[in-house]
């Protein structure tokens, strides 16, 4: 397919030589199927079911520079971080080879937190490397104290599951079994992990196959141009939304419950910048690290900015290198949202991910109020392990269910029931009856949280009330927060109700459960009820005599 | 042998196609206008011109008439517009929101500043009823009468045509379900009731809630169409059944498709793709791609080993319905897709013309160049053969507005527009290799089979950039869908959930559970055909920790051995393998869904005629044509080819809906029905 510049051959030929607004184009259209290529080959091929079901993976293009070029769009919370992974993944072999694959997780190593590990293959073309295909993946388990990483017990990073510098997985094309065994005899299920990793790396194979055939096809030199024409356009896109926005300097802040170890109300704080078609975020102001999981890594905090960012310009503008040209960050190491010295970092996918992003939105409320909106909802999750009598078996159960509300808008109310700021309605809930039909579990009421959403012009989103029963004996992980502070209003909204979780216990007696717990105890009879946060609210509140679209949310 | 016929009958947006086959295989075809307020007018109108072009009375040929088939789309507006009943849901108290929470899942993940969708049912007439089963069918809390009382009382205030009933569990025990039937059907006697266990019997409560809404909510104005469309055939003369196609590609009778209304939603479509199934299998190309570009936009669909790709995973209008249906994939780009310069370089759509203003070159509007356009200034498009329902087009005016677009890229006119087909051609081949590599199919092994009139001036650039190296193009592709309906044998298909692990279950129960739903299947088609009727069975398996089934057909068995268990979980390992490329020895296998489809097997379409055109006048035109540059290259009208008569491309090949280009080195053979099988050049 193709046509060719001259005017005497047939249209048919294969050869081109200069880029034109055609070619830009057509390769602007390959590059980026050949990453959603790579995303269903993850889908379909990978075996359990954070993957499968709840997509919690990224798969990328970047080139030998470390610009992201294409990016499937899956979770947002991994939409800045993987060039950071390619940087270190370099510094450790420059020289990689064809056939090379490169596998890391530690945080310290360009890696979010130790369960996302990040599969990184070179391509080649010409005898030159030009670029690399890189898939991330959320594993169920990494090793460490607690069974799936989220360990609020954890003082240092050694506690929190296998750490993987980058290493070479393939060499040359050969697999170094030594190296996977030494890894799979780490997790806790070796067979996941080696099913997920051989999807992983198949997919970034099926990327480099698509990726050598499209310089195949239009030469490697042209390839590079039109990714240069690529990157330039959508910069171009990104910095004529930045500079509709009001010049200034603001700042805005959010807070973390607490650490989980005594130290409560963490700030995050947040000063940008805005001139012309240039964003500054500076984080530097945010307090100092904690000995708990709650920390940051650097990679992570890049991802979050990013992700605040993506949230304030088109959603449809292309999550590549150029779109974040305009933006740059700038943090303290030591501090909350870049963690040094071997610090925990598990739950900074999600806390202070949560936060970072609120804080900066936040500061740009003044600025482009159009396109902010209210806080989502954070995260607050649960694990059940027990014994299932009737069934005679062990079980794990991690509730994915009592999303929280979402935010408000310019556009309207929030979306109830969605999930966090960092998946943003990425993730799915199970099915409660397919729940009740593997688990001793009896769902007695998933409903809308009536009122959790705050009120606004537009009110936010509503959280969810569940009655969990639990029919076996069991035990009890948390890992979360938002239990003190809930999702911010914004522009005169309100702030959406914190999360709420209890039990109810047979003999009567109740408990709160707070964010950061391991090894409660729960049996027959008692009642596990949650109430999710919900969604911040936009704009000023109509006065009650005018009540109507804030009614809504509240009345419903 | 007194001549009999068979008519089928396509509602489209703005045509209705009537098709009539007598049993010698003859086909007489019309267009006439769609009667939107009431399609039945139209089909009723529709007939009176057939009869007419066969020189019957209406009453002569329908009483000779021994089947009809009727694609509707009553159910897809209804859904589209959002013009559905008036409906409540009851629902099992404490989950009142299962249909607003959708799972938690939003599709553009970036965009945060879109609203929710607003529910088919708002959450003042989501009325929570006590009762409560668990998962293995037991009752937790009976079904409290005085909760159905009350309930019913405000049903009649709120005066509702529809009710959807979705229990908990009710696919595993259908009492709770039925009981609250028996009751509204007192109460409100005129109200369409839509049970979720009869409607999808099936595990996973927010796909089944959704369905059934869908069902209640289409159900009250799908039902009064086929009363009344029945009403007007019985008046006219008609004496046999009147079958509807269904959106999973088979056909029912109309009491059934009143009942499963939500099963209507893709009829329309249905139709072409079961055209696509009959053209695999009488031209021996059992792996078919469909591929149908129209104005707004491209339908792709999947024929694998003769039998058309379903998906349990679908929806229309934003709405869940988990019905298996066909699988097809619309992609936004067609003809009337409009190109524009963006930061510098051309893109293509997804915004399109569509039919008003529609492309700058129909005169009517338009003044954005689009894909059709970019075909008439390159000359493949002829601009003096008018377009069905249209004058001759305006060169001048689609070559003005290339000239605008040009100059901001700074190309000449030919090469945008060249550009403008070569842009469209990626993004649809795009769609293509994702629909089939999500399929775990390669598309280098498939066809393509192009129909709808955008599609030939496109295919071979298409089929060449997938490495696809046959293309077949029949020459009714416009009365495709009405044709393929008539190709459909008949097809009930039953299910129940079963949810357990394969170790715990015995060669005897499995026998008993699929014998049990053979006679349940059976017992619907018999005396609805003549001739035997095939009994297929497949299973919905999965590992234990897996969330995605996948379908296991279970035919090849030996039903009778007594290692039918181990034949049964060996089937699904081979199933999982050659999907995702491995399989897990040591896992535990569930089966969630048994499946029996029972088929009327004698039930099939005479041949089609042979091509009788002679050529005599065939000396081709000669049109000015750009390809690279401007040349000179033939146009052949298409129902003036004769079998075996062998074209080479550059050449057009011109017929009343469709034009078909073959490029240089491409070559297209004329089958001995006059359809051409394209042999594509290699890139």
């Amino acid at each position: 397919m193709g046509v060719q510049e001259t005017n005497t051959a047939p249209s048919t030929a294969n050869v081109r030589r200069k880029l034109d607004p055609i070619t830009q184009t057509v390769i602007r259209h390959r590059l980026s199927s050949i990453s959603a290529e790579m995303g269903e080959a993850m889908l379909r091929t990978s075996y359990s079911q954070i993957l499968n079901s709840s997509r919690d993976f990224s798969v990328a293009i970047c080139d030998d520079q470390c610009r992201l070029i294409a990016q499937a769009d899956h979770i947002p919370v991994h939409v800045g971080a993987l060039p950071w992974a390619l940087k270190s993944a370099k510094e450790a072999f420059p020289e990689a080879q064809k056939g090379d694959v490169i596998l890391l997780n530690d945080p310290y190593y360009g890696g979010s937190h130790l369960p996302d590990i990040t599969a990184l293959i070179p391509v080649f073309h010409s005898g030159r490397r030009l670029l690399w295909t890189i898939v991330r993946a959320h594993q169920s388990d990494i090793g460490g104290a607690t069974h799936g990483a989220y360990n609020p017990a954890a003082t240092e990073i050694w506690q929190e599951g296998l750490r993987i510098p980058p290493i070479l997985l393939y060499e040359r094309g050969r697999l170094r079994a030594d190296i996977l065994e030494m890894l799979a005899i780490n997790v806790r299920h070796a067979r996941d992990f080696r099913g997920d990793l051989a999807a992983m790396v198949g997919a970034a194979h099926l990327g480099e196959r698509s990726l050598e055939r499209l310089c195949d096809e239009f030469g490697a030199s042209l390839v590079e141009e039109a990714i240069e024409a690529v990157l330039d356009a959508a910069e171009a896109r990104s910095r004529a939304i930045v500079e509709s926005w009001a010049d200034g300097v603001y700042t805005g802040e959010a807070m973390l419950d607490d650490d989980g170890r005594g130290r409560e109300d963490i700030h995050i704080r947040a000063k940008v910048t805005k001139r012309g078609r240039e964003i500054e975020v500076d984080l530097s102001a945010s307090d100092p690290q904690t000995t708990s999981f709650v920390n940051s890594s650097h990679a992570n905090m890049q991802s979050a900015v990013a992700m605040a960012f993506a949230f304030l310009v088109d959603a449809d503008i292309p999550k590549n290198a150029g779109t974040f040209r305009p933006l740059s960050v700038v943090a303290k190491p030591g501090t909350l949202v870049w963690a040094t010295d071997n610090a925990p970092v598990t739950l900074c996918t999600s806390h202070p991910s949560n936060e970072i992003i609120e804080a900066i939105v936040k500061a740009m409320a003044p600025a482009c109020p159009e396109r902010v909106m209210g806080g989502w909802g954070r995260r607050f999750r649960l694990a059940i392990k027990g014994h299932d009598a009737r069934r005679n078996r062990s079980f794990i159960w991690h509730m994915f269910h009592a999303r929280p509300g979402g935010g408000a808008s310019a556009g309207g109310e929030g979306w109830s029931s969605i999930g966090e700021w960092h998946s943003a309605g990425g993730i799915k809930f199970g099915s409660i009856e397919v729940d009740e039909a593997r688990f001793p579990l009896l769902f007695r009421k998933h409903e809308f949280r009536l009122g959790s959403g705050g009120a606004g012009r537009f009110p936010g989103g509503m959280g969810v009330e569940l009655e969990l029963e639990v029919e076996a004996e069991g035990l009890i992980n948390t890992a979360g927060d938002g239990a003190r502070h809930g999702a911010a209003g914004m522009l005169g909204g309100k702030d959406g109700l914190p999360h709420s979780y209890r039990i109810l216990r047979a003999d009567g007696s109740s408990r709160v459960l707070k964010t950061k717990e391991i090894g409660i105890e729960i049996g027959p009879g008692d009642l596990i009820d949650v109430r999710s946060g919900g969604g911040g609210g936009w704009g000023e509140p109509p006065r009650p005599a005018a009540q109507t679209t804030a009614a809504k949310g509240a009345a419903r | 042998m007194t001549p009999s016929y068979r008519i089928g009958i396509d509602v489209g947006g703005t045509f209705t196609d009537i098709v009539g086959i007598d049993q010698e295989g003859a086909m007489t075809f019309l267009k006439t206008p769609t009667t939107p307020e009431n399609q039945a007018l139209g089909v009723v109108d529709g007939i009176a011109k057939l009869a007419a072009r066969l020189g019957l009375s209406q009453d002569e040929l329908l009483r000779k008439t021994t089947r009809i088939v009727h694609g509707t789309t009553v159910a897809t507006n209804a859904l589209l517009e959002r013009k559905g009943a008036r409906i409540a849901l009851l629902t099992t108290a404490g989950h009142r929101d299962v249909l607003e929470m959708r799972e938690g899942l939003k599709l553009d993940r970036y965009d945060l500043r879109s609203p929710p969708p607003e529910p088919l049912v708002p959450r003042e007439r989501r009325l929570p009823i006590a009762e409560r089963l668990r998962a293995d069918g037991s009752v937790s809390m009976p079904l409290e009468k005085a909760s159905l009382i009350q309930t019913a009382r405000k049903l009649k205030e709120e005066g509702v045509e529809g009710i959807a009933v979705c229990y908990f569990h009710a696919y595993r025990n259908d009492r709770h379900e039925k009981e609250t039937f028996d009751y509204l059907r007192k109460e409100l006697p005129n109200a369409y009731v839509s049970l979720s266990s009869e409607v999808l019997p099936q595990i996973k409560e927010y796909e089944r809630v959704s369905t059934t809404v869908v069902n209640a909510y289409v159900g009250p104005g799908v039902r009064a169409y086929f009363a009344d469309l029945e009403r007007k055939l019985t008046k006219a003369g008609y004496t046999g059944t009147l079958y509807i196609i269904l959106s999973h590609g088979g056909v029912a009778p109309i009491e059934e498709a009143s009942r499963l209304a939500a099963a209507t939603v893709l009829s329309g479509p249905a139709g072409g793709v079961a055209g696509c199934r009959h053209a695999a299998l009488i031209t021996g190309n059992l792996n078919l791609i469909p591929f149908d570009m129209g104005g707004t936009s491209t339908d792709i669909s999947l024929i694998a080993a003769g039998e058309a790709a379903l998906s349990s995973n679908r929806g229309l209008a934003g709405q869940r319905i988990a019905l298996r249906s066909l699988d097809i994939i619309s992609i936004g780009a067609g003809g009337g897709s409009i190109a524009r310069a963006e930061g510098g370089a051309l893109d293509v759509g997804p915004q399109s013309a569509g039919a008003l203003p529609g492309p700058v070159c129909y005169g009517t509007k338009g003044t954005e160049p689009t894909v059709t356009d970019a075909n008439v200034v390159l000359g493949r498009l002829a601009a003096d053969r008018p377009l069905p329902g249209r004058g001759p087009l305006d060169r001048a005016a689609a070559e003005r507005a290339l000239d605008a677009l040009a100059a901001k890229l700074g190309l000449t006119r030919e090469r945008t527009a060249e550009g403008i087909v070569e842009v469209i051609n990626v993004k649809m081949a795009d769609g293509i290799r994702l629909a089939t590599v999500s399929r775990g199919v390669d598309p280098r092994d498939y066809a393509l089979f192009s129909f709808g009139g955008a599609a030939g001036l496109h295919a071979c650039d298409l089929a060449r950039g997938l490495d696809i190296s046959r293309i077949i193009v029949p020459n009714f592709a416009s009365v495709l869908s009405a044709w393929g309906m008539l190709s459909t044998p008949l097809r009930y298909e039953v299910s129940r959930t079963h949810i357990g692990d394969t170790r715990g279950l015995g060669a005897k129960d499995l026998r008993a559970l699929y014998d049990e739903l053979a006679k349940a299947a059976t017992r619907k088609i018999t005396g609805k055909t003549p001739g035997e009727i095939r009994i297929q069975r497949s299973a919905e398996m999965r590992y234990g920790e897996q969330i995605y089934e996948i379908d296991v057909p279970l035919d090849h068995l030996e039903w009778e051995a007594p290692d039918l268990m181990d034949q049964v979980t060996d089937a699904f390992r081979r199933r999982h393998e050659a999907l995702f490329t491995y399989s897990l020895p040591d896992q535990d296998i569930v089966l969630v869904n048994a499946r029996v489809a029972a088929t009327s097997a004698t039930d099939v379409l005479p041949d089609l005629p042979k091509s009788t055109a002679t050529g005599s006048d065939a000396a081709p035109h000669r049109r000015r044509i750009h390809l690279g540059s401007w040349r000179e290259v033939p146009a052949y009208p298409m129902d003036a080819l004769v079998p075996d008569q062998k074209i080479e491309g550059p050449a057009l090949i011109e017929a009343d809906t469709t034009t078909v280009l073959l490029k240089e080195g491409d070559r297209a053979l004329v089958n001995r029905w006059g359809w051409l099988d394209i042999a594509v050049a290699s890139r």
